[in-house]
């Protein structure tokens, strides 16, 4: 693919975005403005305007950024060490059988259990602070992780491991080169979902105990009836994922480039 | 005249899925430097019979030596090239023909010298950094073929490396197997289910049996070089080999 090809077609996307977000604001205002929906949430400007006041001054004790910068930090310890733990558990599982028949059918059974689900435990184990939190979004992102670092061992070609073992390679040598770099983009597949699922736990955490972060910005605006505070809380949320997952695309075209065709 | 040394030795060798009898009592020598094909009818088990002199499946009984030891990827210099594609699509062409000797720890000033000469000599030193995926399936074995012979292996196997390649590809690739044995001296078994593939190739031609799976004979091809596929002496052998195959 040229250059040029490769430049209108990020155009279009760019366009494209711009017309979607755009569309969504003017229905967005239109609703507020010429309907009951205005009687139910504020309109567009107003909440874009609380979001920069917040970020200029404060909501609670923070601005919107530090909320911000408080629910980044729990996720990433979180999903950091659930990922870490998930790949290698994962791979494991998905490589050597002695490991698959020893952890999996404990994985099945805790895997379907939401996150959500431990939070009783995780207060009753780590108390109201922060290892509770982490110790949730350690359970979102560990799951999702193991299952697609699983899947992806299991289905490395036996041909090239075949080659490199002829080659004299050993039984680690293989795991190393050849099982983990060709995961690499089941892995990245599971951290995507793991992101997602941690940002989603790592609110759900905060509404029940905290007095930072983006979860508890949209508790005390509900406390409150504070619409605007709860729908500022709500579009950072979007922000913030939507850097997350660009972060995570870049970061996977990088470590994944050669799976991509072409020249 | 130097009498040739014994590289591979197999004897007795019995390969069983259970009940079913696959390779039975096969025994045969090959010599230091012999470029032998194997063929055999469909089916016959070609393919076990590699993976087994490779122990990439257990034998069920007999021994095969490699130098006058047991076969063994790990202590010994072999390489295989498969029928599919077998590069690693996470490495460049230049990284993959690095690869065997990464694993075998050659020194760094040799591996460059050994990447730089097969990439050279199968003709992808400008596809160097490429990914597999930029690659079309001539390209890609030959990347398996330079990886394979950058180790300068004791041994190399070859199963129906150009099965899934059109005429024109097969032929020039080939031309430069011959070209890279007769420079090497490596010691190469290629299984082909294609006879003429077989005659053009190489200096012993082994043919097999249906299954159970037995060496039926072994020719001796001294037809010189570069061989022509339409000459006399070239279809006489290829319709020697055809005889001892047919099944029908």
């Amino acid at each position: 693919m040229t250059n040029g090809k490769k430049l209108s077609e990020k155009s279009i996307g760019a366009v494209c975005a711009v017309v979607s977000i755009g569309a969504f604001i003017i229905l967005w205002y239109w609703g507020t403005q010429a309907t009951q929906l205005g009687l139910l949430i504020p309109g567009p400007f107003d909440v874009l305007k609380a979001v920069g006041t917040g970020i200029v001054g404060k909501v609670g004790r923070h601005s919107i950024l530090a909320h911000a910068g408080y629910s980044l930090l729990r996720v990433m310890i979180g999903f950091i060490i659930g990922s870490l733990v998930g790949v290698v558990l994962g791979l494991l599982m998905g490589w050597y059988r002695i490991a698959e028949a020893i952890f999996n059918p404990l994985f099945r059974i805790i895997r379907p259990i939401p996150p959500i689900a431990w939070i009783p435990i995780s207060i009753i184990w780590f108390g109201l602070g922060e290892d509770a939190k982490i110790f949730l979004i350690f359970l979102a992102s560990f799951s999702n992780t193991t299952l697609n670092s699983m899947a992806g061992a299991r289905s490395v070609d036996p041909e090239i491991v075949n080659a490199a073992r002829m080659l004299g390679a050993s039984e680690r040598k293989i795991f190393t080169t050849i099982v983990l770099p060709a995961s690499v983009p089941n892995i990245f597949a599971g951290l995507q979902v793991a992101i997602s699922s941690s940002w989603a736990t790592v609110l759900a955490a905060e509404m029940v105990r905290s007095s930072e972060g983006l979860g508890w910005m949209i508790v005390a605006g509900m406390n409150n009836n504070d619409m605007i505070q709860i729908l500022s809380g709500i579009v950072m949320i979007g922000v913030v994922g939507y850097i997350l997952a660009i972060i995570m695309r870049r970061a996977e075209d990088v470590l994944c480039r050669w799976n991509k065709s072409g020249k | 005249m130097s009498e040739k040394k014994t590289k591979v030795k197999v004897n007795h060798l019995t390969k069983k899925f259970g009940d079913l009898l696959v390779l039975n009592d096969m025994s045969f020598d090959v010599e230091d430097g012999d470029l032998l094909c194997v063929v055999g009818p469909t089916g016959c088990g070609k393919t076990t019979f590699l993976n087994s002199l490779t122990k990439i499946y257990d034998i069920t009984d007999g021994e095969i030596l490699l130098n006058g030891e047991q076969v063994d990827p790990k202590k010994q210099n072999i390489a295989y090239i498969f029928q599919g594609d077998s590069t690693m699509p996470w490495l460049t062409v230049e990284e993959n023909v690095r690869f065997g000797l990464d694993i075998k720890k050659i020194p760094e000033a040799r591996k460059k010298e050994q990447v730089d000469k097969y990439l050279e000599i199968v003709g992808l030193s400008k596809y160097r950094k490429y990914y597999p995926k930029q690659l079309s399936a001539s390209m890609l074995q030959r990347v398996s073929i330079a990886r394979a012979f950058a180790t300068e292996p004791e041994l190399l196997l070859m199963d129906e490396p150009y099965g899934q390649l059109d005429i024109e590809l097969r032929f020039k690739l080939e031309d430069e197997l011959v070209k890279l044995w007769q420079m090497t001296g490596t010691t190469v078994l290629f299984i082909t289910h294609n006879i003429e593939e077989a005659v053009y190739l190489g200096n012993k031609i082994m043919v097999l049996t249906n299954k159970p799976t037995t060496v039926k004979k072994t020719l001796i091809n001294e037809l010189p070089r570069p061989r022509d596929i339409a000459a006399p002496e070239f279809v006489k052998l290829r319709n020697e080999v055809t005889e001892l195959i047919k099944w029908w």
